[in-house]
Order: structure tokens, then sequence, then C-alpha cells
């Protein structure tokens, strides 16, 4: 059987562009080039005069024919806020940000639909742009959705242990602020799909870049206004997601152009449009203060974060539930006394909220690391000095940590420890002071992090769905299902993996089945995939092999203890007479099951079909309420050099120790540990989306939005540790986030270290050579 | 006609399905062939109102060592061309205006993106895709390297990434870590797999000694 990777490199990979089905037309959107506007006019004559045309969809027909868009969280506690705005997926009569569609043409093909939009005219009618989180939020400001009584959609409030006592008991309380730009997480591939409408069966069927099938379903459905039950959609090749690819908005368009048309219709999302109307992240600034005793004891946090989410983010993106994570995560591996954390969301005239790789997660750590790391210096202590001092020690877990998550085990003190055997800080220490005198300015950053993983959360679509399957069919080959989509994070060959290790089978002889909305589940988010996806796939294949070894025992007149198998073999004791192949086997079970060959109680049972479907939940979230299962523990050293007179960092040395548990495969691990290092250097040093005062996007395309390139991409040292983990059914951790956690953060923290001479506090994000040099004119003019 | 992948000359270019019956003419040796093949089409265009879009041109491509004749618009790309009139969907389109490299070819071994080029300007060219460095069923030299080292993610700009490192190793069967970073840097890989990259083309490098 080919493999995923065997078909994808000799270019055989069927993406969303790369579908062609008979008869297939083709859509494309009109966008608004206001921020914020009322819609006058839209006059759709000349457009659908084009010949080739087959209609042209507005934001009336939309509001007409569909539902608006399902709500995906919703948070009602006392003295919180949380507002839901009514939206549908193209507006009838109002624009909100700088390229929200208003129409979409359906042609025969791109090209004309193409010419045809451009001839679709639009009157607007402009309104106040509010063009941050900071305008959005003053009295006054211009609302967002009318009947709202501000642009706050979200304001969340956590007290975790007693922060009073905390600050009580310090020596010194330290003012800390952070901000970081608004970044996309932007894979090559757009979204896209293509979606039909059986009028005869009134069943709707995409196929598509679907990263959660089973909730896009549910979410196309409600919108469509369609029985779940008569939807289906079937994720094919995806060409990068982190996040971006979970919700389902431009879809319902797609969806409803085939039911206007009764054809197929495909939408294939340009670069720019996928900039422009794309899913944002990040966007946030801290304020607050750190409570500390002088040997360096962390005490409490008080802290505020604000989150400019642009529009409404808990209908067409799902990002407003980022705010959680943000607020839980500067708890990070240490010990605590207490923090008060509120976290604010604001609408602003912005694309809209959705997740990436990270999640929130990344902005609680990146924060407390930065504070941790200054904490240090106005203490004279090392980096790592202070990080031994708080550490949670590996004899306390299960750890119940004061922001309720019940952290499953690790060695934090071992992961900083091998993180230092490999890089020579002392000898870089000198190093940097040798430079300093020569005008060279390098910095040292350490950085270390838990990754939370696996979300399972109340009031909302994350609750914690996961279902598997594994099968071995009558010629003895193997079926999987799961929820987990390959969205390059190497869900397929760690499922192989799992599967064969578990059953015996041969590697070549399992194949991972495309992901549909068929089987239930959340899909691969919040690095869940390694959680609970893959435990569900564990804990079918070992119901499995139970059976295998039952119906093997019976066939060969043995018991199970005396079935062996491996390498697609099954054997019985020492006896080389009694083997059988799962070819042999599965004919025999399927085909010629009868008393004789299978115990009579298995088919009493019901049990004989060779066929397990399962599901799986946390052990620790039901008691606890920990919203996350695993935490992989991470350290980062970055070297860099800071040339201030370009502005440019240069990154001199990577080191990066991983403990994700049990490892399912070494390459995998490696391919996201390299993957998210090199997003978090994209975030720490170049990218950044760019709104003007008038709510223009500015930057709309790889050359001006800039993105790592082989280039920017460092030699990365990796090191890993094994701490399995007693909550998933196969000891591993989810781990696709940690690195971009860990690299960003140390980034920064190794360019303010660079910095320090010109007493710069680096509290800005990306930190690009336009914003060094900035910082450095800035500073006192010379190095103290 | 059908598509007949083990020709020197396709009859049909491409497979037989929408993406290519529209434009990709079928034409053997003989000239009149072609003039019936468009007189069919200017029939069909007739039964599907078509947007008038400019004279179509006829043009000659030799992709991966196989000569096509086609009926072209000349503000086409060779991205389109490839993608929607022959049917060959190795090559993939990324941001369509320069900046990524998921659509990289070779001409004349030279690797260039073929969202910026036009189909018609490459005609009498050596055109190289991801598919034109199969060896049959098996897979390239690269391809192979590709696979080993794990240099792919999601695989998008995969296509783009192993065509850049054919066209850097022909032109230079030995290079250095820096020329190869150097090289690949028009390329981009939002999966990060940069490293992996680096181990492959090193690897490449070997295996085609």
């Amino acid at each position: 059987m080919e493999s995923r990777e065997h078909r994808l490199i000799s270019g055989r990979g069927q993406y969303a562009d790369d579908l062609d089905f008979p008869g297939m037309a083709h859509l494309v959107f009109v966008g608004s080039p206001h921020a914020h506007a009322r819609i006058v006019r839209l006059d759709v004559a000349e457009a659908e005069a084009v010949p080739g045309v087959i209609r042209v969809i507005t934001g009336a027909d939309v509001v007409e024919h569909t539902h608006p868009l399902p709500v995906q969280a919703n948070f009602t506690s006392p003295g919180w806020t949380w507002r839901l705005a009514e939206v549908y997926a193209m507006p009838a009569d109002k624009v909100r940000w700088h390229g929200e569609p208003v129409a979409a043409v359906v042609a025969e093909d791109e090209r004309t639909a193409r010419i045809a939009a451009d001839k679709i005219q639009v009157e607007y009618d402009p309104l106040p742009v509010v063009a941050g989180a900071e305008d959005a939020l003053k009295p006054n400001a211009p609302k967002l959705y009318d009947d709202w009584p501000d642009n706050k959609q979200v304001h969340l409030k956590f007290d975790f242990g007693d922060p009073d006592a905390a600050f009580k008991e310090a020596d010194r309380v330290i003012t800390v602020s952070n901000r970081e730009g608004r970044v996309t997480g932007l894979p090559i591939e757009g979204r896209g799909c293509v979606g039909h409408y059986d009028r005869g069966k009134g069943t709707l069927t995409m196929w598509g870049a679907f990263q959660t099938p089973y909730l896009q379903r549910h979410n196309i459905a409600a919108a469509m206004g369609l029985p779940e039950a008569r939807v289906s959609i079937n994720a094919v090749d995806i060409g990068g997601a982190f996040g971006l690819k979970i919700h389902a908005w431009k879809e319902n368009v797609v969806a409803l152009a085939s039911k206007l048309t009764g054809r197929y219709v495909k939408w294939f999302e340009p670069q720019r449009d996928f900039i422009v109307t794309g899913p944002h992240q990040r966007d946030v600034s801290w304020q607050g203060e750190v409570a500390v005793k002088n040997d360096g004891t962390l005490l409490g946090l008080r802290a505020t974060v604000t989150h400019d989410l642009g529009v409404e983010s808990t209908q067409k993106g799902i990002a407003a539930l980022s705010i959680f994570p943000a607020c839980s995560s500067p708890c990070n591996m240490y010990r605590w006394k207490g923090m008060h954390i509120e976290g604010i969301g604001a609408v602003t005239n912005k694309s809209f909220y959705c997740a990436y790789r990270g999640y929130g997660k990344d902005k609680g750590i990146k924060f407390i690391e930065a504070v941790i790391n200054r904490v240090a210096r106005e203490l004279n202590m090392t980096p790592e000095a202070i990080r031994f001092k708080n550490f949670i020690q590996p004899d306390e877990f299960p750890f119940k940590a004061i922001n309720n998550y019940v952290l499953d085990n690790g060695d934090y003190p071992g992961t900083l420890n091998r993180a230092l055997e490999m890089v020579d800080v002392d000898k870089w220490r000198a190093e940097q002071e040798k430079g300093r005198a020569g005008g060279r300015h390098i910095g040292i950053g350490i950085v270390t992090s838990i990754e939370p993983a696996g979300v399972a959360v109340p009031n909302c679509q994350m609750g914690g769905l996961t279902q598997a399957r594994v099968a071995i069919c009558p010629d003895g080959t193997v079926e999987v299902d799961s929820d987990r989509t390959e969205i390059g994070q190497g869900s397929e060959i760690s499922h192989v993996n799992i599967v064969s290790g578990i059953l015996g089978c041969k590697k070549e002889d399992v194949y991972v089945r495309p992901v549909t909305s068929e089987t239930i589940g959340q899909g691969p988010l919040s690095s869940r995939g390694a959680v609970w996806p893959a435990s569900a796939v564990a804990k079918a294949a070992k119901q499995l092999r139970a059976k295998v070894d039952r119906f093997a025992a019976s066939m060969f007149d043995a018991t199970v203890d005396d079935i062996r198998i491996a390498d697609g073999v099954i054997g019985c004791g020492k006896d080389t007479e009694k083997q059988l192949t799962f070819a042999e086997f599965a004919n025999k079970a399927f085909f010629f099951p009868g008393p004789r060959r299978l115990p009579k109680e298995v088919l009493l049972e019901h049990e004989q079909l060779l066929s397990v479907t399962t599901t799986w939940y946390s052990p620790s979230t039901p008691e606890s309420g920990s919203s996350y299962t695993t935490f992989c523990t991470s350290a980062d050293i970055a070297v860099v050099e800071v040339d201030t007179e370009t502005g440019v960092t240069k990154i001199l040395k990577y080191a990066h120790v991983h403990d994700a548990g049990t490892v399912i495969s070494k390459k995998v691990i490696d391919g996201q540990i390299h993957g998210g290092i090199v997003q978090g250097i994209g975030e720490a040093l170049m990218e950044e989306l760019k709104y003007d005062r008038n709510g223009q996007l500015l930057n709309t395309s790889f050359a001006e939005y800039l993105i790592p390139t082989a280039v920017e991409a460092p030699v990365i040292e990796i090191a890993h540790l094994v701490t399995p983990s007693p909550f998933s059914e196969t000891g591993a951790k989810g781990m696709g986030e940690a690195p971009i956690i860990g690299s960003k953060a140390v980034i920064l923290t190794a360019v303010e270290d660079a910095l320090s001479p010109f007493g710069i506090l680096v509290e800005d994000s990306p930190a690009s050579p336009e914003r060094v040099r900035a910082w450095v004119n800035g500073s006192k003019g010379d190095e103290q | 006609m059908k598509h007949d992948p083990k020709a020197s000359h396709c009859q049909c270019g491409g497979k037989m399905s929408r993406r290519g019956f529209i434009t990709a003419l079928g034409v053997g040796a003989a000239g009149v062939a072609a003039t019936g093949a468009m007189t069919a089409r200017t029939a069909t265009a007739k039964e599907t109102p078509m947007i008038p879009s400019g004279e179509m041109a006829r043009i000659d491509l030799t992709v991966n060592d196989r000569a096509h004749t086609l009926l072209v618009e000349p503000r086409w790309t060779l991205l389109h061309v490839l993608r929607e009139s022959l049917g060959m969907t190795g090559t993939k389109a990324g941001c369509e205006r320069g900046e990524c490299g998921a659509c990289t070819v070779l001409i004349d071994d030279i690797p260039r993106y073929a969202c910026l080029t036009l189909a018609m300007e490459v005609q009498g060219r050596r055109i190289v895709t991801l598919e034109g460095l199969m060896e049959g069923e098996k897979l390239g030299p690269v391809q192979e390297a590709f696979l080993e080292e794990d240099a792919f993610q999601c695989g998008y700009c995969t296509p783009g990434q192993i065509v850049a490192a054919e066209g850097l190793l022909r032109a230079d069967p030995n290079p250095s870590s820096e020329t190869i970073t150097r090289a690949m840097s028009g390329n981009l890989c939002r999966c990060g797999t940069y490293p992996h990259i680096h181990n492959a083309i090193q690897s490449a490098a070997g295996k085609r000694r």
C-alpha cells in the first residue's frame, strides 16, 4: 500500500485545490474596502450578465437562506462579561473589517468569477473605525455591535490561590508590562473546499481542508438549517492548519452556493484573502505586578491581559475562549502562592480571532518567563538559579496547581539541567562581556515551560470529544479511524506505530483512513492528538488485540498466554506448526467463525467481529476539573547577537530539551520541534500584521508579512527526556505547541539580555530590526 | 482521445476531465487534426457560453520530456496551464505572485516560479515538474532523500522544495551548507521543516554522485 509520505512526495496529494468534480463551478468572494461601513447599495446586475456566471450570492441571500452562525462557547458566570453577537456568514447591512466578504460569485471557472467579481458595485457609507483594543475600550468609542453597551466582548476574573497573602508576604513588588503583535499562522495552503448539495436526497457533502470535520459538520449544518445527519464533511490532504482551519465560516457560503445552483461548487482561497480575512491571533498587552522574596521565591502575580479580538470571536472563530489559557498559563511550572488575573477581550474593526498554535498558553508563559527573567536581573540572580528555586519537584506529582491544572509529571530541574549541559552558558557570558567591550551585543536567553495539552472544558464545543475505531479486515489488513486529521503533524504515522505495536501486525498493513465527520471528535487542536485520539486508538487496538489473542487461542486449542504476535504472524508458544498470518487468521474469523473456530461465548456475546469502536476521556479531568490532561516539559536556551546598527538579530546557538513522555515517533516529534521553534522565531523577530488608523491591513502578502525562510532557521540542537504520562493510554504527552511557546519567549528574552547595556526592556514584539533601532535610538543614546 | 502517460507525445493534453477538456488539444503529427480540434472547441464554446477573453494561441510545450500542443490565452501562467490544462496537479498554487515557491518548476534546469511565468514564453524550453523527477513508479534520488529525512510535514510546499533542490544539485552537485540555505531561501515552508530539508539535500547530493 502506498504510504501518505510516498504519495505526497510523488506529487499525488489531493489537496482542496486539486479536487475536480463533473460540472464543478467556482466561487470567489468580494471583500469590503472599508473597515467599518454601512452597505447602502449592492448591484450585481453587471456581474450576473458576464457570460459564464451562474449566480451571485449577496449577504442578503445569506441572511434569507441561512441561520446565524452557531455559538461555539458561552460562559455566563456571575461577575464575568461574555457577549454574543448575531452574525451570518456574510453580512447584509454592515461590514466590520477591511476585506469582510459582501458577495460571492459562482461561475463556470475561477477566472470568469474574478472578472465578474470586479463588476459588482457596492455603495458604502463609512462609519468611524475602532482601530485597536485601547481605542475600543474608551468611553464613547464607536460601537461594533449596536445592541452591546460597549466593545467589551469578554471580561474574565480569576483568583488562583491566595493573591492577597502572596503580596503581603513579598519583599518586593515589581511592575511589569508586555505586548505582542498581531500575527497569523498562515499555512502555505489557504482554506478551501468543494460543496455538493444533493437536491434529491437533501444531503450536503463537502470535501476540503477541514481540520475538525465533526465539529465543522455541526456548525455548517446549524448555519445551513440542515439536519446534521444529512451533512457529511470530509477532510482531504491538508496543506498545514496550525488551528486556522478548525472553524466553519466561508464554507457555509460554498454550501449555500451549491444548494442554490445544484452544482458542485469549489472555493480555494487566495493567500491575500487568507491574510486579510483569515483567523488572527496574539495582539495582547499585559499590565501587572509580581510579588517576590529577595531570595528569589516567587509568590504572586496580579495582571490584566487585554486582547484585541478583531470582530466577535465566538462564532466565526472560537478564540474568545483562548483568553482562559492566557489567564491560567502564567503559573507555568513553578510554585506560587496566589494570582489575580483578569482577561479582557475587546472587539475592533479587524479580522476575526481564531486558533493558532499556542492558543493563549503561549501568551501567559511568554509573559511570565519575561517577568521571571526580569526579577532575576533585579535580584542579581541568574535565570537558571531563579528557576531551580521555584520549580515543582519530581516527587510532587500529580501536582494540583493553584490554577486548577493537575500536572501529570516531569522532571523540571532535570530538563533545565540537560539544556545547561548542551549550552555552556558561563562560556557565553564571558563571550558576552568580552564582546560588549568591542561593541558586540550578545544575549543569552533561558526559558522553561510546560505545555498544557488536550483541552476539555465545559460551556463550549471543546468538551473532550474523541472516538476511534480499529478493525482487522477479512483480508488481514487493518483500518484505523479517528478524529485526528492529518495536518502535517504526523497523525497517520503515529497511529500506524501505535496500532502495529499493539496488534503485532505489519506497519505497511495498517491504513489510517482520511478523517470524516462520521467519527466523533474535536480533531487535532490544543496538542490533543497524542493525548485524546491516540489514547482512543491505543485503547481500541488493545481491545482488538485481546480479541485476537482469544480467537487465536481457540483456533490453536491453546490459552491466550501462549499467543505470540510479531511482524504480522500470529503464533502459539514455541510450536512453529501453529502459525497464522493476519490474512489467514482474519479469513477464519470472519468467514468460518463457527463454534469450532471461535469460543462459543464470543458468538453468544456477539463479539465475533474484529472491529472495535471506542472512546476515551481524560482520567484527571472529571475529578479535578483540570482543563488539560498532559503537560510536556521543555527548556530552551538561545544565544543571539543583536546588531545595534542595523537592528538585526542573529541566532548563534539554539538548544531545546524536550520531555513529551513516551515517544511514539521521534521523527514526528523532531519535526514538530523544528517547526514550532521556527514559527516562534518568526513571531519573535519578524511577524506582525499592521493595520493603519483606518483599519486597512497594510501587509497582505508574504513579501510584506515576513515569515522565516531557510535563512532564518537556525541550527537546532535537540535532546529528549522521557517521563511517560500516567494520564494517557500510551504515556505520550501532547507537544505540538510547546516549541512555539518556548522559542518566541527565549528569543525575546535573549534580545533583552543583549540590549541590557542600553537599559532597554523588550516589552513589545516582534523585535524587528526597525523596532530594535527605535529602542536603541530611544535609549539614553549611549551605552551605559 | 485517451491520456497515455507512456506516449512520448501525449494525445490528449491531460486527464479527461473538465479541467483538461476545455483548453487542451489533441494533436498528432498532422496539423489537420489540430484544426479539427479547434473547430470542435468553438462549437463547445457556443453551447457553454464562456467569457470572451481574447485570442487563444496555439503553443507547444515540452513538459517532462513530452511534447504537448495546447490552446492558451496569452495571459495564462505556466502554473495555470500545468494544473488546469494538463491536469498535472503535482505543482501547487501557493501565493500565485512569486513569493512562496510552492509552484517551482525547472525551466532548462533552472528553478523558476510557474506562477510568474507565462506559458507562451516557455515554448521550446525544457520544463520539468515534480512528476518528471519520478523514475517510473520509483522516486527519484532527491525525492527519496526527502522521504528518508522526513523533510516535509503537510506536504504542500514540498513539490516546490524538491524541484528547487533538484535545480540546485543540477547546477552544483556538491553544494556547501551555506549554498543550500541560500538556494532554498525562495521556498517557504510554514511547517518549518527547513532543518530536515537541509539534511535531505545533503543526502541527495550523495545519492546523485
